[in-house]
């Protein structure tokens, strides 16, 4: 997918989630407040579009703590050129999650 | 009202899963439940407070597991998407290239991995020394077989002669080997003169014995598959002793695979002194500067060698032909292909018009550019296919396999042609995909009022091809219809360019 291309609100609210450190599912939800039925589908078509990508997570980690194995997402090289167009469009994005780095600012 | 047990709500939540996983693709479904059953597991954590099931919690379980059917329906309208892109793909110029790349590739992994081809692959190893010819007996039908006595070899040797400068000569015979202690063996052994491999220029390989050290024990050169079989490609070969016949002779070396060009598959050969030889067998001349400037084609008559016997006549064969290589016979019959090709199919591309619409410049350009793709993968994946097909069986050349790449390069090479200009009168000239759904138009019986015949449809919308039943004096090609912006909305969503 080309880097201008344009996302909708709520792809661009997940994208700006993921590079703020909310790297699943179930997290994304609660950040955004978006339901399932609209977070994990829009999900399905980043990651087709190469936006982002998915990767389990190690057994051993999970059994340590003591809970199933989570799939984390994390933005490719497009995801992130895509996210930092949609801001331009949505400039109350990074208001509404600011980003890891202005998180440490 | 209580709501119903932590053991009853997962099984709900479960089966929820369970239900909405049946709308995932098969081939998704493992680990679609997997990151689902791992997400509910966190959501349920995070709903219950101090471990107590309450009933705001469990409604937001369901709405959370309620998502699951979305998201799974959506998996399966992707995968859907994606069977479309397969079908666009399917019968675009991109699939007909890889297929055709496929192939080539194939033939030429099978290629690299048989012994016989590799051998082939090499013209140095069965080129022999220019200016070399075979006499024989001019009434042989055919040139493999031994004509010349020893007798006639050895007069000829003696002589000056104006023509030669120099003479090499062999026979074959079926000889019990013994290798090793009484370990026997059948061999078809070239007796042949001391200079048969120096004067054709013939290589060999693990030849670390000099001519002193062999002393008056004849010398053997051991085929490359005897080499493998019999010695188990023993490196050390070179100095060993075998019996051959009624006499010891020495391993000096050992001939490459497909080294052997003339008359005979030899296991071996003997080289021994002129007097030691006998019997029929084969004479190679080197010409000299007389003798070149009276070839004047592959088999020359010769008048008498020796003047003892002024009436025999001879005859000289050209090594031109058994050194050709499969390169040569390749281009020879690509040539017959070409030729014959007018024969199975007409060489017209079809690009007659209906309209005065022309494609552009580009569109044509790609046209050809396609085109020209095919050839070019085509020819390469015939050559190492027929190569494939000849040495199949074997590891050395022989007049067999000859024919074998011979036949199956020109039948390959004028089908795969015949087939290349039909692929190309089918495809639509802007978008280059093969035209399908064929249409029966018209009645046989009103050919001389309308038109009748095959109608075909481009699935991009760009073009009709119509194929005339019965070619007519006012229709007798192939001709294109092309369709203009108004037809583009039957093909929405058809998913060509």
């Amino acid at each position: 997918m080309a880097p201008e291309t344009k996302l909708s609100h709520t792809a661009a609210l997940i994208l700006q989630a993921l590079q703020a450190g909310f790297v699943y599912g179930f997290s994304i939800m609660e950040m955004t407040g978006l339901p399932s039925g609209t977070v994990y589908p829009a999900m399905r078509r980043l990651e087709r579009d190469g936006m982002i990508r998915s990767n389990w997570e190690k057994q051993s980690i999970a059994d340590a703590e003591q809970r199933p194995p989570r799939k984390y997402y994390k933005l490719t090289a497009t995801g992130n050129t895509t996210l930092e167009a949609a801001r331009k469009r949505y400039p109350l994005l990074e208001r509404l999650i600011p980003s890891e780095e202005v998180k440490q600012t | 009202m209580t709501p119903p047990g932590p053991w009853m709500c997962s099984r709900i939540e479960g089966a929820i899963l369970s239900c909405a996983s049946c709308l995932t693709p098969g081939a998704q479904r493992a680990e679609w439940l997997r990151e689902w059953r791992a997400e509910l597991w966190h959501a349920r954590e995070s709903t219950r407070i101090d471990r107590k099931i309450t009933w705001e919690g469990e409604k937001a379980m369901l709405r959370f597991c309620s998502g699951a059917i979305q998201d799974a329906w959506t998996l399966r309208l992707l995968s859907l998407e994606r069977k479309d892109a397969r079908a666009a793909f399917h019968g675009s110029a991109a699939e007909c290239l890889l297929i055709l790349f496929l192939l080539f590739a194939a033939s030429y992994i099978l290629a690299r991995m048989l012994p016989g081809v590799r051998a082939e692959s090499h013209p140095s190893v069965y080129r022999v020394n220019p200016n070399l010819i075979m006499i024989q007996d001019a009434f042989a039908s055919d040139d493999s077989l031994a004509t010349i006595s020893i007798d006639k070899y050895r007069a000829w040797k003696a002589r000056p002669q104006r023509y030669f400068d120099g003479f090499a000569f062999y026979r074959i015979a079926k000889e019990t080997v013994v290798r090793r202690g009484t370990t026997k063996a059948r061999w078809k052994v070239a007796h042949g003169s001391l200079n048969l491999f120096w004067m054709l220029g013939l290589p060999t390989t693990l030849s670390a014995v000099s001519g002193d050290a062999i002393g008056k024990t004849p010398g053997v050169i051991l085929s490359d598959a005897v080499w493998r079989r019999d010695f188990g490609a023993d490196p050390h070969i070179a100095g060993r002793v075998v019996r051959v016949g009624h006499d010891e002779a020495r391993v000096i070396g050992v001939a490459p695979a497909g080294v052997w060009r003339l008359p005979g598959t030899m296991d071996a050969w003997l080289l021994e002194p002129d007097d030691a030889n006998r019997g029929v067998g084969y004479v190679i001349a080197h010409l000299t500067s007389s003798g070149r400037s009276e070839m004047h084609a592959s088999r020359v008559e010769i008048l008498s060698l020796n003047t003892d016997e002024p009436n025999e006549e001879l005859c000289g064969v050209s090594f031109a032909d058994r050194t050709r290589g499969p390169w040569g016979l390749y281009q020879f019959t690509l040539f017959l292909a070409f030729l014959a090709l007018p024969a199975v199919t007409s060489v017209s591309l079809g690009e007659s018009h209906f309209c005065s619409f022309r494609p552009s410049w580009a569109n044509r350009l790609f046209h050809w550019l396609f085109l020209g793709a095919k050839i070019a993968l085509l020819l390469p994946a015939v050559y190492f296919a027929s190569l494939d097909l000849a040495y199949w069986h074997t590891t050395s050349y022989s007049i067999g396999s000859q024919y074998i790449q011979l036949i199956s390069s020109f039948a390959m090479a004028l089908f795969g042609l015949r087939w290349i200009l039909l692929d190309q009168r089918n495809r639509c000239p802007v978008c280059l995909r093969r035209v399908t759904h064929p249409a029966q138009v018209g009645l046989a019986g009103r050919t001389f009022l309308a038109w009748n015949g095959t109608e075909l449809m481009c699935a991009g919308g760009h073009t009709l091809l119509h194929v005339p039943a019965l070619p007519t004096s006012w229709f007798s090609t192939q001709r294109w219809l092309y369709l203009d912006t108004s037809w583009k909305f039957l093909f929405v969503g058809s998913g060509a360019g």
